[in-house]
This record gives structure tokens, C-alpha cells and sequence, in this order.
């Protein structure tokens, strides 16, 4: 950058033995300059680090300022897969140990044992009620109590019993739950208007119902009965509102375990679940919001 | 008989040796108008074809006419036969000048698309496209945002590299155009002559009275059929191709044709390669491989960097891709490019066309300027600037528009002198003028005789009638051998004498006469009058100026009675003992705005240099009535005549002034050239011929100088195409010379070159401006990637942002820029030292990169962990979340809150990311163009709204930002998602500290200059 380059070529311009230049600068010209910067970053990190904080102040510890990017909420599912698909052998272990490792590793956090502690847990009841509401956000309360959720709510998904998630059958288990949002209460559908036919069957009083079916028309039928597990068949209301981490730090989401018992083998499925709900949406460029999206091949060959 | 023949416009296209007659030339395009059907008579050409082989004019100048037969076996009475004709034809090709080749346009096209900077787009597109294909073949979702990217950058390069060219298209087109207003060499006109110099042979005797001119000069010069100079260019025995014929009648061999022509030689090599870089050019280049350098610099180091922490080698690979696109200033060629065509559009009102958009920047570097005398300086029209009558010296008024004083007019001599001017005088208004001022008026005649009837016209009025009341008798015609003219007139009616005049050099005249005309007594012309009369010759032949002498005599009724038979040839009539009646002087005068020209030039520590082919003391004295040499500045002889002493005993260092002659100048060595233009700030170079120019130009450019040359004639082009900007006459210039020079002055006039100086310094500083404005965001759009790679947070803004900044929202902003005024009186700086003053120096990219462009970082990321953490992203989460982040199948990924969020739903938090990060760059940038305004003065002495484009610039970037912010349908198509109000006000307060600090440096910076702080910080 320095005309010097030119005058006495590279070397010069990195170590001047005349002048005693380093870089075309003297020691303490880069003493001088190196000081100035030294200076000026400190200030600008300083004023950087000050405005954060200021930020930090200004935020509210137990809900974000805005929540218009994470709700509505999303719909996840374990196991999961890469390009959302869930093939397996039932007679071969290995093609299905990593999809019942990782519900077993999900439901571990849903162990009784964990929620023995009175002060932090209460029971909520096995069947769908009204919102819980415990206190305002910003309250002194304090950190609230979280309600159960027992495993065994989820029956032969529950792993409990079958270690192995009914895969070994062929009658796959998939846990389904809704993505938290802090101070959000799902509202059920107040009409069937929004509802296919044939997940109006699920709705009910106090209840976020789930649905599966078909993605495709022609796999109209080969999906068989979809069994679903949990409070209600669905997402009870009395797991609702969420106090954020530092309030709700228990907080266990209510989950939907969802089996395909009579699933057509050998083929490849698509399958559609979907949460319905007044303030459920959907969106053309998030296949995961409100709703999921699952490729189904159970092998028996 | 004495005939005469007159013959204007017309061209020859031969070069060819003179074997008889003499006559005058003149430069084609002078001006003399062309009324298209030339009275060339076809019959007194005898032109015979030559041979040349390699031969450039040789010796054929100097050798006998029998000689040249042989050489050209060719016949000086008979000329070729029309087979050798032919086989001529054939060999040579036409006789006409062939164009000179261009460049094809697709290579100037592809020339625009293959810049250093286009070049790493390309790559950067490459590697987005290989990225592409292999995420695609893996089946990875979102790998279209690649394809995306790549397919935006190559646009980008392309619509860049249109808009380059259509630039240059221009710019060649202005020319184009231009050259329509000027009259062309008609070809019918040669094919013509094609035919007669093979069938029409030499009869023409050479004894006419002829009028004879020289053909680079605008001066005419006569030509003889001797060989007067070894030089083929100064001997005036060769007609040269493109001079017009302004008299006479010649004949002459063809010795040389077409592109073999001196002209020819010279539209060659002035078209030909070997076009010195433009300053402007070289700074840009420079600085354009610094970036460059940089770009890869960053984006290797940053490529191992991601290799070392443990990217894949393909993340890596798009690293590297997107440092190259953030570090990029895209849009800094297409605002330079605007910037100087703006200016140039500027120029072209103010009568300079720039050709070459960055000849306006040279302008504005230029040390010393090498101007011509002739029409440039002065006015280009004879005017009657003394008058010596009653032995006082009277002043005429010279100004353009008559707005000088007037001189008494009250004195008897003065009606006789006036009579005589009047009517001995042939020259004649063209009719149908009455509505223009005298002035302007066009006239038939020379130089000398319009410049008489026009003064004539001025004072008594009524020129034409005046002469119809004296009847013309008898006229003997003035000539350049017996430099006398008489005029036999006779008067009115009851007076029966008649009334002889004349007028002619006046040593001449004053031979002739016996008495003397003083307040109107006709008193005995005795020793002390003629002492008078010397000196007042002398007085006025000092001036520099063209002085005639004024004689008339009423003649005795009885010895010449009415009827009584005059003979021109035989002069039977008295031409001694007549009466003396004044002297008259004229000058070429200088134009009214020069010398404040040369003052402001002189100011603006540019040195004007007079070089011209008129005589040393008429040069001096314009020099010294321009301002060229200063009032009190001596040269060498003055001092030598001051002190009484030999000129060699003269200190020459005591000169300020020095007038070199084309004699002179021919024994001098370049050493010798030098040291005088060392010594001599003020310089005149008189009777130079145009090849000397060249040595001047050169000459000036060895002691390092910038220099700018004008010129008009066809042989000026050599020294035009050399000097670093070459200034060609609107009016009385060639094409060749047009073609050749890097700006024409449509007006001629000295005073457009001054304005286009401060012009080109005005841009100088701007673009400075512009380019510190646009490299300042290149540092907020690297760090986030820097950011990104080494700390892993979520990128805080994309590539197709950073493309929007560059390219949208920024560019009518540091366009805006050149539109600023100047900080101070730039024309009382001395010009630009190019090696030391760059036009991106160290200071300026070290304050925009580390200093402005540190703080717009700091408020982008600031903004950028305001929206993260009111989102639900404190700022340590956001600290290696990348990878988590980035996963596609994550889709309960937790934030600070506990809540879970999608990919997709992570995905437009990024964008809205983007989209904060570019609010923050172009709020900082406001104010970064504000600060920008000046770059030593405080913006409240430059005024905050005096550049109205500059506002509007402010307004549109803030709209523009707002479209892309919330347009509907934005997030999917460029990543902008609509962001909350709040998010646009974080990063003010950095904008004000940017303009808060600035003002701190420029306060400093004038506070005291020479300090660190100035050193350091002005750039």
C-alpha cells in the first residue's frame, strides 16, 4: 500500500535498515499508531460491551421481547431422520437401533423417578382439563411446579415394556410433541369447519387433537390404523402456558405417541400429521410447522 | 496580364514535390469556409503517381527534377502512362487514409467483463456453482440458495460490464458525432483527380501572379520550387497532403500516397498503440489490485482458517467465495465511471468534450500546459491595434466586443489617413451581414486588409458606399515583392483631381513620399520627421505587431486630366514624392479572458508555456499582454540591455522570462532543453515548427511535469497523442488532431482549459471521496463472516445483502458525492504530485477500513444481538450455536427462553439478521456520506443541504431500504424480512458517533496541520 514497495522493493519496505523502519514505520511511529488503535478499540469495545449490556437490561428474563418469528409452533417428532425418513428391517436390529436409541434417550427425560419431587412437580390429572395458569410472568411467585407426565401414559409406546417401541412387530412408534413457546396457549378448534372429516373424530373438550393420514391419494388405505397414545389422544390443555426456562425449569411437554399397527409393508408411505387448533398455523415454507411430514417403509423381506 | 487564381477549399491528396510555381497552402480545416465546390480546375494539376516503397519523403526534396523522373520513372510534363497508372493503382491501393483499426467491439466487451475484480467474481460464481452441484447431487436441502447466489453474481459482473461498456460506447460516441460537424475529405473529389493525373499533363506556367502559403501553419506560407531545407516537413518545395490550396497554381509529382502520407504516418501512429495510461487509470489499477490482493488475501487466510478449525473443504470453499463477495466494492467501478462521465457532461457544457472519461482527472493534475498562440490565446483575427499619425501614438480599441476606449478623432491627418485605409483596400464584406456586429462579420480578403476594413467600417462607418464615391480607376495589386499597393480614385465632382493612395511595409512607403501630413498641413518630410517615423516604427514593430504605412497624393489636373490612360503595368504615373499620411498597426489580439486565464493558472501553480510558429517579439509581447511572462520579469537580452552588458556575461538564473526560437531550440540538447525550462519559469517558444512542440512536451514530461498540450494542425497529433492530455481545437483544428487529443475545445479559447483544470481537480478530490464512502461498508460486510467462521454465531448477513448494498442502496449516494463542491479554492493549491498524492492512499483506506468501518461493524453487530436476543438468542447462546443452528432436521432447536424453534423459523430469524445488519450499514452509511462532504473542513461550514443531489440521494437510499425491507414477498425472494421499527434506531447512535468523530478528526486535522493526528488522519 506504501509507495516504499516501489522505491526499494519488498524487503526494503519490510525492514528499512537506514531509517530503522519496520513496515515503513519507525518503532515509535508504530508505538504511536498501535497505541492510538489500542485506544480507539478499547472504546469502541467498551461503548460495544456497554450497549449489550444496556440490551441485556432491557430484556425481560422469563419471556423474549417478541415472539413473532417462533410462534406458531412447530410440530417435532422423535424419532427423526435425515430427509425425513423412517425405513427399517424389522427382522434386522441394526436398521432400526438408532431411531429406538433416540426415543429411548428422549423418553429417559419422562422417567417416574424424575418426577418424584414434590416441590417441583404436581400431578395435573390423566385426563384433558382447562389451562393451567400459575401466576403471571412477571410475578414474585417464583419458579412454578411443573405437571407430570408419566410414561406410561404412552402405553406400548411407552418403552416401557417393548424396549423396542413396537419396531421388532413392524408397528413403528413415533413420539410427537409440540414445540414450546413461552406464555403461548394453543387454542383447540372451535369449529370442524378446518378439520377433514376424518380427524374430526378427535376433537375434543381441552384437547390440541393430532392426526395422521396419507400424504399421497394413492396410499389412501395402506397406512392402516394409526393408534395414537397420551392425555386425550392428544395435547391436553393443562400443560399450558409455559413459564419460559428460568421459571418452568421442570417442565415437561405433554407428548402424543403415535403407532401404525396394521402399516402395508414393503412400501414406501407418506404420511401427514397434523395439530389442529385456532392458533395452529401452517406455512407453505415450513413443513414443520403445525404439521409434519414422514416417509414410512417398514421392510419384512 | 497578371492572372489570378484563386483557389480555396480544396484538398490535395497527394503529397508531392513542387516542381515549379509557387503557392499557398493552407490547413484544411481552417477558416476559410468550405463552399463545398472548390474552383479547383482539374487542368492545372498535372499530378503523376508515385512510387513508394518504404520510402518516407527521403531525399525527393532535395534532389533534381530529372532525378526524381527516374526514381518515379514518371515524366514532370507527362506524367505516367496510364498502365504504369494502373499498375501504381494496384500496387499502392487507393489514395486514401484507411481508418484506423479498432478494437473489435466484442473484445472491448469482454475486456469489461475480465477486470481484476470481475475476475474474482467469476471465480466466486464458479465456486458457488461447484457447490451447487455437489449439495445438489448429496440432495441437500437449500443447496439452491447457491445456485441462486451464483446465478446473481455472474448478472452482477454482466450488467456491470454492460454498463462499462456502454460507457466507453459513449464516450467513443461523442467523437463520432462529432467528427460529422467537421467537413470531410470528399473521395469523389480524389477519384477525380485519380483520373486526371493519369491522362492530364503539366502546361501550366508558374510565372502568374500567385498568392503562396505554407500548409501546417495557419498562417498561409508560400511554396517554391526550391528546396529550402533538408527537413522534408520545413523545406517548401512539398505540398503535403490535407493542406488546402488557398491561391495559386502549382505543379508538382506525386511522390506519396493514401497511409504513406506524412498524414497518413501520423493518423498511424497517433491511432496506434503505445496510449499512455491515464494517471487516473493507473491509480485505479492500482488500487484495484490492492483490493484484489486483499480479497484473496482475506479469503485464503480465512479458507485455511475454516480447513484448521474443521469445516469441510466445501464450507470452506464458500467461505472463501463469500469474504471475496463481501470484500468486493462491486459498485466502485461503475461510480467511478459515472462520476467521470458526469463531469465530463459538466465539461461539455463549459465547450471542453472530453473523449477519454478519465482525460477529465488529468485535466485536473496538470503542471504545465503547452499552449498555442494562434487562436487559442488570442482572438485568431487581425485587428488594428495602433495607429502613429500627427507623430502621436494612438491606441485602437482591440477588445472582442468594442467595449475599449476610442482614440481622438478629431485630427485633419486622421480623415486622410482613414480615406486612404478605406479605399486602398480590396478586401469586401460577404452580403447579407448588416445584422451581425462588424466584428464578427465575414470578409473576403487577407488577414491584413479585413482587419482594415473592419476598423475602417468601425470608425467612419460605411465602408462600401464610401468607396463607391471614389471611383477606382486603376489598381496595382499588393505583392509580396514590391510590398506596395496604389490605388488611383477619383473624387468628387467638381474636383477633377485624381487621388492616388497607398499603402504598403513602411520603410516603403516613406522611401516614396516627400512631405508628411501633420494636423492636416502637408509639411516638408525633413530629418526630424523622419526620426519620428523610426521611432514610432520601432515603438509599434515592439509591440509585436504587423505595422503598414499610409501615403496618398492628389495628382496635378493638368499632367493627368479626366480620361487620362493609367497603366498598371507601365506605371505612368507618380509613385515618388507623395504625402506620408500615418501608420497603422495590427495585432492578433489576445482573447479578453485569457490573461485572467493564465493568472488563475499561475495561482493554481500551473505553468503555461507559449509555444507558436510566429515571429519571437510578436510571441513576447502577446506573452507579456496575457500574463504568460509576468509584469517585471526580464529575460536574458533585457537584462543584457539593462546592464549594458554582452548577453553571455548574463547570470541566466536571473531570468525569470526566456523566449527560445525554433533556431535555437534546434542546437539545443535535450539537457540543454531542460536545464532552460528548469531555470525559466516563464517560457515562450517562438517560430517552433510542430515537431519541436513534441520535443517540448517531452522534454516538460522528463522533468516530471503532467502536461497538457494543444494543438490544431495535423502534425500537432504526434505531441497531442503524447502529452499526458492532449487539447485539440474545436474550430480550427483537424480531424487528425481531433483524433488524436483527449479533449477538444469547442470555443478554442485558453480560459475552457482553466475551467476544465478545476474541474479535474474538483473530481480528483471527489472521487476520493466516492471511493472512501464506498470502501468504508466493505469492513461492516467482511467482519460478520470473519464473525461467523471464527466464532460460529448465525450468519449475520448473506451474500445477496451485501450484493444489494453494493449495488443498490449505495450507489446513487457516492455518485451524489461528485456533485459536492470544492472544500476550499482548489485553484489556489498546486497541482497534484501523481507520485505522491494517490487517489487511494494509505490514510484514506486505513481510516474508512479500521476506523469508519470498525464502527459501522460494531453497530451492525449490535443490531444484530438486539434482534437475536429479543427474538430469544442472548448473545452467548449465540456463540457456537452454528452448527445446531444450521441443522436442517433440527427442528426443536431450544433458545435462551426454553422455547423450541424449526429450521425454517431459525432460517428467517437469520434473514430478519440480514436485514437488521444492512439497516445498520446504511444508517451508518448516511452518516458516512455525510462525513464524507469534506474531508478537512467541518460539514457545517460546507452546509449540510447545499448538495441538493446529495440529499436526494440520502432520501432515495432510506426508501430503497424500506422497499426491500417490507415489500411484500422480499423474504423469500432476496432474504429481507420486514423488521421491527425499533431495530432501525439501534444503530444511530453509532451513525452519530461516526459523524461526532469525524468532526473531532477534522477539527484536528485543521487545528494543527502537520501534526500526528494530521499526518495519520487526513487522508
Amino acid at each position: 500500500m506504501s509507495s516504499n514497495k516501489e522505491d526499494g522493493g519488498w524487503k526494503k519496505f519490510v525492514w528499512n535498515s537506514e531509517k530503522g523502519e519496520f513496515c515503513g514505520r519507525t518503532g515509535g511511529s508504530w508505538f504511536k499508531i498501535l497505541g492510538f488503535y489500542l485506544i480507539f478499540y478499547s472504546f469502541l469495545a467498551g461503548l460495544f460491551v456497554g450497549t449489550i449490556q444496556c440490551l441485556l437490561l432491557t430484556l425481560s428474563d422469563y419471556k423474549p421481547t417478541w415472539q413473532d418469528r417462533v410462534a406458531p409452533p412447530g410440530l417435532s417428532h422423535t424419532p427423526r431422520s435425515d430427509k425425513s425418513e423412517l425405513a427399517f428391517n424389522l427382522n434386522d436390529l441394526e436398521t432400526y437401533l438408532p431411531y429406538t436409541k433416540a426415543m429411548r434417550d428422549f423418553l429417559s427425560m419422562y422417567d417416574e423417578d424424575k418426577q418424584r419431587d414434590q416441590m417441583k412437580y404436581e400431578d395435573c390429572g390423566d385426563e384433558p382439563t382447562e389451562y393451567k395458569y400459575r401466576g403471571d410472568l412477571n410475578s414474585d411467585v417464583g419458579v412454578r411446579k411443573a405437571c407430570r407426565f408419566q410414561r406410561s401414559l404412552l402405553g406400548p409406546c411407552s418403552g416401557i415394556e417393548d424396549r423396542e417401541f413396537g419396531f421388532k412387530e413392524g408397528k413403528p412408534c413415533l413420539i410427537v410433541k409440540l414445540n414450546r413457546i413461552v406464555n403461548f396457549v394453543p387454542r383447540p378448534p372451535s369449529s370442524n369447519d378446518s378439520i377433514p372429516e376424518a380427524a374430526q373424530y378427535k376433537v375434543r373438550p381441552n384437547v390440541i387433537p393430532i392426526f395422521c393420514t396419507n400424504r399421497r391419494e394413492e396410499d389412501a388405505g395402506k397406512i392402516g390404523e394409526v393408534k395414537y397414545y397420551g392425555i386425550g389422544e392428544g395435547f391436553p390443555l393443562q400443560y399450558y402456558p409455559y413459564y419460559s426456562k428460568v421459571l418452568h425449569p421442570q417442565y415437561l411437554q405433554p407428548l402424543v405417541a403415535i403407532q401404525f399397527v396394521n402399516v402395508t409393508m414393503n412400501t414406501e408411505l407418506r404420511i401427514e400429521c397434523k395439530v389442529f387448533g385456532e392458533n395452529i398455523g401452517y406455512s407453505e415454507k415450513d413443513k414443520f410447522q403445525g404439521r409434519f411430514e414422514l416417509k414410512l417403509q417398514v421392510t419384512n423381506l | 496580364m497578371i492572372k489570378n487564381v484563386v483557389l480555396q477549399t480544396t484538398h490535395f491528396f497527394y503529397e508531392k514535390k513542387i516542381t515549379k510555381s509557387i503557392f499557398y497552402l493552407q490547413d484544411s480545416y481552417n477558416m476559410f469556409e468550405m463552399d463545398g465546390e472548390g474552383k479547383w480546375n482539374a487542368a492545372y494539376i498535372p499530378f503523376i503517381v508515385p512510387f513508394t516503397i518504404g520510402q518516407f519523403l527521403q531525399d525527393d526534396h532535395e534532389i533534381t527534377i530529372e532525378e526524381l523522373e527516374m526514381r518515379y520513372t514518371t515524366s514532370v510534363t507527362k506524367g505516367l502512362t496510364s498502365r504504369m497508372a494502373s499498375e501504381v493503382l494496384e500496387r499502392d491501393g487507393p489514395n486514401e487514409l484507411l481508418p484506423p483499426k479498432g478494437t473489435p467491439e466484442y473484445i472491448k466487451f469482454a475486456r469489461q467483463l475480465a477486470g481484476g475484480l470481475q475476475c474474482l467474481m467469476w471465480v466466486a460464481a464458479v465456486i458457488c456453482f461447484i457447490a451447487f452441484g455437489i449439495e445438489f447431487s448429496r440432495g441437500t436441502l437449500g443447496c439452491f440458495d447457491d445456485l441462486y447466489l451464483a446465478i446473481t453474481l455472474i448478472t452482477v459482473v454482466v450488467v456491470t460490464g454492460c454498463f462499462g461498456y456502454y460507457q466507453e460506447f459513449k464516450s467513443t460516441n461523442i467523437i463520432a458525432s462529432f467528427k460529422n460537424l467537421v467537413p470531410q475529405v470528399k473521395i469523389w473529389k480524389y477519384r477525380k483527380c485519380m483520373v486526371i493525373s493519369v491522362c492530364i499533363l503539366g502546361q501550366l506556367e508558374a510565372n502568374l501572379g500567385l498568392y503562396l502559403g505554407g500548409c501546417w501553419e495557419s498562417e498561409p506560407q508560400s511554396k517554391t520550387p526550391e528546396c529550402t531545407h533538408e527537413n522534408p516537413l520545413e523545406t517548401k518545395n512539398i505540398a503535403f497532403f490535407s493542406t488546402t490550396c488557398l491561391e495559386g497554381v502549382a505543379t508538382g509529382t506525386v511522390i506519396n500516397t493514401g497511409d504513406r502520407t506524412i498524414i497518413g504516418r501520423i493518423a498511424s501512429l497517433a491511432s496506434g498503440v503505445g496510449n499512455e495510461k491515464t494517471p487516473i487509470a493507473i491509480e485505479i489499477e492500482h488500487f484495484v489490485d490492492i483490493i484484489a490482493g486483499l480479497a484473496i488475501f482475506f479469503g485464503f487466510t480465512f479458507f485455511v482458517v475454516a480447513m484448521f478449525i474443521g469445516y469441510a473443504f466445501l464450507e470452506a470453499m464458500i467461505f472463501f467465495m463469500a469474504i471475496v463477495v463481501a470484500y468486493v466494492p462491486e459498485g466502485l467501478l461503475a461510480t467511478v465511471t459515472v462520476c467521470l462521465s458526469l463531469t465530463a457532461k459538466r465539461l461539455a457544457r463549459k465547450n471542453c468534450v472530453v473523449k477519454n472519461l478519465e482525460a477529465v482527472e488529468t485535466l485536473g493534475s496538470t503542471s504545465v500546459i503547452c499552449s498555442d498562440k494562434t487562436g487559442t490565446l488570442t482572438q485568431n483575427r487581425m485587428t488594428v491595434a495602433h495607429l502613429w499619425f500627427d507623430n502621436v501614438i494612438h491606441a485602437a480599441d482591440t477588445t472582442e466586443d468594442q467595449s475599449g476606449q476610442s482614440f481622438d478623432q478629431s485630427s485633419e491627418t486622421w480623415r486622410s489617413l482613414a480615406r486612404v485605409a478605406a479605399l486602398c483596400n480590396r478586401a469586401i464584406f460577404k452580403p447579407n451581414q448588416e445584422s451581425l456586429p462588424i466584428p464578427s462579420r465575414i470578409v473576403v480578403g487577407d488577414a491584413s486588409e479585413t482587419a482594415l476594413l473592419k476598423f475602417t467600417e468601425l470608425t467612419i462607418g460605411n465602408t462600401m458606399e464610401y468607396r463607391e464615391r471614389f471611383k477606382k480607376v486603376v489598381e496595382v495589386p499588393f505583392n509580396s515583392t514590391n510590398k506596395f499597393q496604389v490605388i488611383h480614385e477619383l473624387e468628387d465632382p467638381l474636383d477633377l483631381r485624381y487621388l492616388l493612395v497607398m499603402k504598403g511595409a513602411p520603410e516603403r512607403i516613406l522611401e516614396r513620399c516627400s512631405t508628411i501630413l501633420i494636423k492636416g498641413q502637408e509639411l516638408p518630410l525633413d530629418e526630424q520627421w523622419r526620426e519620428a517615423f523610426q521611432t514610432a516604427y520601432m515603438d509599434l514593430g515592439g509591440l509585436g505587431e504587423r505595422v503598414l504605412g499610409f501615403c496618398h497624393i492628389y495628382m496635378n489636373e493638368k499632367e493627368f486630366p479626366r480620361g487620362y490612360k493609367f497603366e498598371s503595368e507601365e506605371m505612368n504615373f507618380p509613385t515618388s514624392g507623395l504625402c506620408f499620411a500615418g501608420l497603422i498597426s495590427m495585432i492578433d489580439p489576445p482573447r479578453a479572458t485569457v490573461p485572467d486565464a493564465v493568472m488563475k493558472c499561475r495561482t493554481a501553480g500551473i505553468r503555461v508555456v507559449m509555444v507558436t510558429g510566429d515571429h519571437p517579439i510578436t510571441a513576447r509581447a502577446i506573452a507579456a499582454n496575457v500574463g504568460i511572462i509576468s509584469e517585471g520579469s526580464e529575460t536574458i537580452e533585457d537584462i543584457a540591455a539593462r546592464k549594458r552588458i554582452p548577453v553571455e556575461q548574463v547570470n541566466k538564473r536571473d531570468a525569470r522570462a526566456c523566449v527560445i526560437n525554433g533556431g535555437q531550440l534546434k542546437d539545443m540538447s535535450s539537457e540543454e532543453l531542460d536545464e532552460a525550462l528548469r531555470s525559466h519559469p516563464e517560457m515562450v517558444f517562438a517560430r517552433t515548427s510542430p515537431q519541436q512542440k513534441l520535443i517540448i512536451v517531452e522534454s516538460c514530461q522528463r522533468l516530471g511535469s503532467i502536461v497538457a498540450v494543444t494543438g490544431d494542425g495535423v502534425n500537432d497529433s504526434p505531441a497531442l497523442k503524447k502529452a499526458d492530455i492532449g487539447i485539440a481545437m474545436g474550430i480550427a483544428g483537424s480531424d487528425a488532431a481531433k483524433n488524436a487529443a483527449d479533449m477538444i475545445l469547442l470555443d478554442d479559447n485558453f480560459a475552457s482549459i482553466v475551467t476544465g483544470v478545476e474541474q479535474g481537480r474538483l473530481i480528483f478530490d471527489n472521487l476520493k471521496k466516492s471511493i472512501a464512502y464506498t470502501l468504508t461498508k466493505n469492513i461492516p460486510e467482511l467482519t460478520p463472516y470473519l464473525i461467523y467462521i471464527t466464532v460460529s454465531v448465525p450468519l449475520p448477513l448473506g451474500c445477496i445483502t451485501i450484493l444489494f448494498i453494493e449495488l443498490a442502496t449505495d450507489i446513487f449516494p457516492s455518485v451524489s458525492l461528485a456533485y459536492e463542491k470544492a472544500e476550499s479554492d482548489i485553484m489556489h493549491l498546486k497541482p497534484r504530485n501523481p507520485r505522491k498524492d494517490r487517489l487511494v492512499n494509505e490514510a484514506l483506506a486505513v481510516y474508512s477500513y479500521f476506523q469508519i468501518g470498525a464502527i459501522q461493524s460494531f453497530a451492525g453487530f449490535t443490531d444484530y444481538f438486539t434482534a437475536m436476543a429479543q427474538e430469544g438468542w442472548y448473545p452467548l447462546l449465540c456463540v457456537g450455536l452454528r452448527s445446531q443452528w444450521e441443522n436442517v432436521h433440527l427442528q426443536d432447536l431450544q433458545d435462551s427462553y426454553g422455547q423450541e424453534w424449526t429450521y425454517a423459523q431459525r432460517l428467517y430469524q437469520e434473514y430478519t439478521c440480514y436485514t437488521v445488519f444492512f439497516v445498520s450499514i446504511e444508517i451508518c452509511q448516511i452518516s458516512d456520506v455525510l462525513i464524507r462532504k469534506t474531508r478537512r473542513l467541518s460539514v457545517f461550514q460546507q452546509g449540510f443541504f447545499r448538495n441538493k443531489v446529495l440529499v436526494s440521494a440520502i432520501v432515495f437510499q432510506l426508501l430503497l431500504g424500506n422497499l426491500l425491507c417490507y415489500c411484500p414477498g422480499m423474504p423469500n425472494i432476496f432474504n429481507f424480512m420486514p423488521i421491527r421499527v425499533q431495530w432501525w434506531f439501534v444503530p444511530v447512535p453509532y451513525g452519530i458517533l461516526i459523524f461526532v468523530y469525524d468532526e473531532i478528526r477534522k477539527l484536528g486535522v485543521r487545528r494543527y496541520p502537520g501534526s500526528w493526528w494530521d499526518q495519520e488522519l487526513y487522508y
